[in-house]
């Protein structure tokens, strides 16, 4: 693993390389190589099973985190590419070709994070969330629970209480911080 | 295709519909020569709640769309609003039918994350459930592929001795369908007494009902005549696809998990996973068979081999605020279907930042399926979609 | 092709016909569910505390925390019950696992049909169910199996034969690595804050210190406590004994982890972090007698709300029974300095050496002061006035604890008695083997007293740290006199004490008078309380205050008097408690704040 990482090195600027395990390790590369990399290790080095495209919302940096995951079968080993693209007007190169199943994931992360893939067969189609008009859910900001409050109604007569605060107005009403 | 078989009566329509410059289907609904079909989410013929949308030329299926989405909860997200504790009731419901892979998933990634060890018993008890799971799941499947060809006597056998197996569960983890044994650290309970000897009795019902399916299924002419020749995965999909489990394994394909990244204590167990040459639906459905009796026998070593007491569960921080420091993992394990994997990112909260699931039926209900389906006859879809094991809840999450 | 077997082989399935059905003929009652079951809860609310971690863990939210009739809101419990409402519910059994006090767990029944679907939610043990006294269900998995740490982190401390011979502090804080541990072990139910005398915020600071935000947990403590470091060491803990922690394992060292902030910030930065740099005054002046703990608490929230406040000490420092009472290896001077020098840097004024009464009157600082707050201590001994007791080596604990202090040198004969079995007897025994060892190289110190060991007023830990440090403690006996042949003390005679209170609970202690002991000795230290000196309350002012039982004089519940400018605190009113004296303070300082505001 060490070696492929410093081979690739050569040819990718990788940085923020993690050794999770001994079968699996983390790189990040910037967005314009993210592609060239999957596609190198597809290629040449026997990255032949594509395990998952993933996004990790970092709201706090204004980034998406994709995760391109990519396992070697005779190998046994995996190798996560991490790219990080702006949240504001997400966009990024579409993979379709690269394996059949990256359309899917695509369409996906189009409707639950609102990142566009040019080009990716329908990518448009709604995929889980038919007739869907809120912001793209797996957003952080999407705030599930005041969705839930606003869409359906509590139940009557719930209503709980915080032990400290109820056992100062019954032991101690009277004491003022 | 090529079918060697009196009932083959479709002509070659390979040519129809035509295409356009760019390869695209010209289907033209007003032209008559095309229906739309919905099959599903309400169709016996479907597991679980998927619609397939359907367009037929004649009985010969011309284009395939997978719709899902009716069993959407979001529980992705929902985790990321709950402590890790609080994930562990969460997650099993991604998939209702073997719902401990997600139990086994997210306490070894919160495990691996947090640095903890589990102790051997733990692990002993894990391996256990994990195949007991398997082997419930199986017990419907195997029989279920005989049901898509309105074979459904064995059907019931298999439901029949799925319960049993669920009385076990019950006994070992308080729950029958939804475990919740395997949480953050270790597992919930040991063997309650007597449970080796049930679990024997349960096993030596299956071992009677492995001869009985092999009788009224794979040596039924019906159903090899249904089931052979149609429905082939061909090698090469495999990688273009991202094909896993049994359905690879049944293309000469040797993936699985277990094998190939051992985890708990399956390197300790003596099992050869079998492998075809030869994708087509009977072939996938016999080697689902070979994989329920290799459970049975799987369960045996462990029961042969479980340590009588240990400990349950490692030490962890207070479960109210266990916070881990930022980091991914990916984490797979071998469900019935194949592999199973939560990718999970933690960002030093008590709360993890990302859990995703990837399930086998992404890629074998969606993209390979509707793949399948082309140019194959509308009274096969079913049997398509059961041969590749599709679990829609895992694919919407 | 197809072969006959092919065609003959399913028949064989016909062989079912002939067996028997599997169906279960009655499952509504030959079907209970297995011994681990998750069914409907039970909850035993006699052991249940209330403390709402069974809330906390519900991931669906299934829970309230609901007043229960019949069932009181007191010390260690909230009062409070769970109601689950089975709407919600996923039978995860979470809440089990989680509990407390393990009162909590599910019965195996499944089966429940209601046409109500408000019948759904309900008080588990409150509201009676066919499951009560279901034996099988679902129980927190045993043994090795837990949410969160039973056993306290462990503090260093000094052996006892490193520490028998010194006054050096001998246990000696948390580390960060011990203190996050320790801190872990919190459920936050907050249980603990009404027992506290002063109301502290300690889930909130135990929380600082998981998050390693220590700046934030000093804010937290100083809301309610100005004297963190003393506290941190030398609290009486009160909170520790209502732990919730505590009824399956030890309970959090609270008071540990309080000094563990304290000592973590630099005095010089107590003002930043404190936000106490620029104070504005109000320009009113409050005279405060007394630098103990309620007069210092008294002086410091009073700075806060801008008066202008000076502490009239007798002694030549200030600290009051903190620093004259309790020997220094429990708390240092330099730590004692530390807290008070932080408050007077707020601008609080001392004066030492001074005696109200006969250096300046109370009525003079009437005149002088918009308010007078006392907080004046127990500092006179008490006698056992048995026979012998009047004896020059007889002494009282609380003055040689005082001359310890002051560096005086005191008597230390080669045997010693010491009378009492309170923290302030061990103190006085673990102080004097500790001279003993300087002197004779051994210790031969003997502490006895009326209560049982079991029923010891001391703290645990005191009793078994004496012991380390070579003392004897044989309590359970009632002094009878002194023996005394040749003008020198030769022993204590004792009798077996059978009890303390009579029926009506007076204190009226029952002796076997067959059960004789006698402890040889040559010095006797009586140690059974103390008493107050209110010497400096002249006669005039006396006449016009209100007194309450047992001779005290009755202040509200602002410690204002009947004199409403003058208030008193601390000890003379609430007993010997440093932290009581604390929360009296910053309570009296409110009620100054009230009384002043409203005259103008």
């Amino acid at each position: 693993m060490e070696q492929l990482i410093n081979k690739l090195q050569k040819s990718f600027k990788l940085s923020d390389v993690k050794h999770q395990r001994e079968n699996l390790t983390f790189v990040t590369v910037k967005k314009d190589s993210a592609l060239d990399l999957v596609t190198h290790c597809r290629d040449y080095e026997g990255f032949s099973h594509f395990v998952l495209l993933s996004c990790v919302d970092w709201i706090e940096d204004g980034k998406f985190q994709l995760t391109y995951l990519l396992n070697n079968p005779s190998g046994k080993f995996d190798l996560g590419i991490r790219t990080f693209i702006s949240r504001d007007n997400a966009s990024m190169t579409s993979a379709h070709l690269l394996w059949r199943q990256i359309a899917t994931y695509q369409r996906e992360l189009k409707e639950m994070y609102g990142i566009d893939f040019p080009g990716s067969p329908r990518v448009d189609e709604s995929f889980i969330l038919e007739g869907w008009d809120e912001i793209p859910p797996m957003r952080r900001e999407f705030d599930t629970k005041k969705y839930s409050e606003d869409t359906y109604f509590p139940r009557e007569g719930r209503g709980s209480n915080d032990p400290a605060t109820y056992m100062k107005s019954k032991l101690y009403p009277d004491d003022e911080k | 295709m090529m079918k060697n078989s009196i009932f083959n009566i479709s002509p070659d329509r390979s040519k129809y519909p035509e295409k356009d410059a760019e390869g695209n289907l010209m289907v033209d609904l007003d032209s008559q020569k095309y229906v739309k079909l919905w099959q599903g989410p309400q169709h016996p013929g479907v597991t679980g709640n998927m619609s397939l949308e359907l367009t037929i030329s004649g009985d010969e299926i011309i284009q395939a769309k997978t719709h899902v989405g009716y069993l959407h909860r979001g529980f992705e997200k929902l985790m990321e609003r709950r402590k890790y504790i609080q994930c562990f009731p969460t997650c099993i419901r991604m998939c209702v039918a073997e719902p401990d892979y997600n139990e086994y998933n997210l306490a070894a990634g919160i495990e691996e994350l947090s640095g903890i060890e589990v102790p051997e018993m733990a692990q002993w008890l894990r391996t256990l459930v994990l195949e007991m799971a398997r082997l419930q799941s199986l017990l419907r499947v195997v029989p279920g592929q005989g049901g898509t060809f309105a074979l459904g006597l064995g059907v019931q056998w298999g439901v029949y001795l799925r319960d049993l197996i669920l009385d076990l569960f019950e006994e070992l983890t308080g729950g029958r369908v939804y475990h919740m044994y395997i949480l953050p650290g270790g597992v919930r309970g040991l063997l309650p007494d007597g449970f080796k000897k049930r679990m024997e009795e349960t096993l030596k019902k299956i071992d009677e009902f492995v001869v009985n399916i092999d009788n009224l299924m794979f040596s039924n002419a019906v159903f090899k005549q249904r089931a052979k020749d149609v429905g082939i995965i061909q090698p090469e999909w495999i990688d273009q696809f991202g094909i896993v489990g049994p359905n690879a394994r049944s293309a000469g394909f040797m993936r699985d998990v277990r094998k190939d990244y051992p985890y708990l204590v399956y390197d300790q167990l003596d099992f050869e996973p079998m492998t075809m040459n030869y994708s087509d639906i009977y072939n996938r459905a016999r080697l689902r068979w070979h994989d329920l009796i290799m459970t049975v026998d799987l369960i045996r070593q462990i029961m042969a081999k479980i340590p009588e007491t240990g400990d349950i569960k490692a030490p962890t921080p207070n479960v109210l605020h266990w916070k881990i420091p930022r980091n991914e993992t990916y984490i797979r394990s071998e469900s019935s279907r194949g592999e199973y994997g939560f990718y999970m990112v933690s960002d030093g909260t008590d709360k993890p930042r990302r859990i995703n699931l990837r399930g086998p039926s992404y890629v074998h209900a969606i993209s390979l399926l509707e793949h399948m389906l082309i140019n194959a006859n509308i009274a096969d879809t079913a049997a398509i979609m059961v041969s590749l094991q599709t679990c829609p809840p895992e694919i919407e999450r | 092709m197809t072969s006959l077997k092919d065609i003959l082989s399913p028949f064989t399935a016909w062989k079912n016909v002939i067996l028997e059905p599997v169906t279960i003929k009655d499952p509504i009652n030959d079907r209970p569910g297995a011994a681990r079951y998750r069914g409907f809860h039970k909850n035993d609310i006699t052991k249940c505390i209330g403390c709402g971690t069974c809330e906390d863990i519900c991931e669906n939210e299934a829970i309230d925390m609901v007043p229960v009739e019949g069932i009181e809101t007191k010390d260690g419990d909230s009062g409070l019950r769970p109601k689950i409402d089975y709407g919600r519910c996923c039978w995860c059994a979470l809440c089990v696992d989680v509990c407390t006090t393990n009162s909590l767990s599910m019965s195996n029944e499944y089966k429940w049909i209601d046409t109500d679907p408000d019948n759904f939610r309900f008080i588990p043990g409150v509201d009676k169910k066919s499951w009560d006294d279901n034996e099988a269900g679902w129980k927190k998995p045993e043994p090795n199996y837990e949410f969160y740490g039973l056993k306290r982190a462990e503090m260093g401390e000094l052996h006892p034969e490193e520490r028998d011979h010194s006054f050096i502090e001998f246990i000696k804080g948390y580390s960060k690595q011990q203190a996050q541990e320790e801190a872990d072990r919190c459920v936050e139910c907050g249980i603990c804050t009404a027992t506290c005398p002063a109301h502290m915020g300690i889930p909130d600071y135990i929380r600082a210190i998981r998050n390693d935000d220590i700046e934030e947990g000093l804010r937290v403590l100083y809301e309610t406590n100005p004297l963190p470091e003393i506290c941190g060491r030398i609290c009486t803990h009160k909170c520790e004994s209502v732990c919730s922690i505590g009824h399956k394992g030890e309970p959090l060292s609270i008071r540990w982890l309080k000094r563990y902030i304290a000592d973590q910030v630099e005095s010089e930065h107590y003002k930043k972090i404190l936000e106490t740099e620029n104070l504005v005054k109000n320009g009113k002046k409050v005279a405060i007698i007394g630098a103990g703990p309620s007069g210092l608490s008294a002086a410091y929230y009073l700075s806060l709300l801008g008066y202008e406040c000076t502490i009239f000490e007798k002694l030549p420092e200030a600290g009051g029974m903190m620093r004259y009472g309790i020997p220094e290896y429990r708390l240092p001077y330099d730590q004692i300095d530390k807290d008070i020098n932080y408050i007077l840097s707020l601008g609080v004024e001392i004066r030492y050496n001074v005696n109200i009464g006969s250096d300046i009157t109370l009525d003079q600082l009437h005149l002088d002061y918009d308010a007078v707050f006392a907080g004046t201590g127990l500092h006179l001994g008490r006698s056992t006035r048995i026979d012998g007791s009047d004896h020059e080596n007889v002494y009282q604990s609380i003055e040689l604890l005082r001359k310890i202090t002051l560096g005086e040198e005191i008597h230390v004969a080669e045997k010693i008695v010491v009378i009492g079995g309170g923290n302030v007897a061990m103190d006085i025994t673990r102080s004097l083997a500790r001279l003993q060892k300087i002197k004779y190289g051994k210790v031969q110190t003997l502490a006895t007293s009326l209560e049982t060991e079991d029923k010891m007023p001391a703290d645990r830990e005191e009793v078994v740290e004496a012991r380390e440090e070579g003392a004897i403690i044989d309590p359970g006996w009632a002094p009878q006199s002194i023996e005394i042949v040749d003008g020198k003390v030769k022993g204590l005679h004792v009798t077996q004490c059978l009890s303390l209170f009579d029926a009506t609970g007076a204190f009226n202690p029952q002796c076997n008078l067959d059960n004789k002991k006698f402890f040889e000795a040559d010095m006797v230290v009586e140690s059974i309380g103390q008493g107050m000196d209110l010497g400096y309350i002249s006669e005039n002012i006396k006449d016009n205050l209100t007194m309450g039982p047992r001779g005290r004089i009755q202040v509200d519940k602002y410690f204002q008097t009947s004199l409403p400018w003058l208030f008193l605190g601390g000890d003379i009113i609430q007993g010997p408690d440093v932290i009581h004296g604390i929360a009296n303070g910053h309570q009296a300082a409110r009620g100054i704040d009230n009384y002043l505001n409203a005259k103008g």
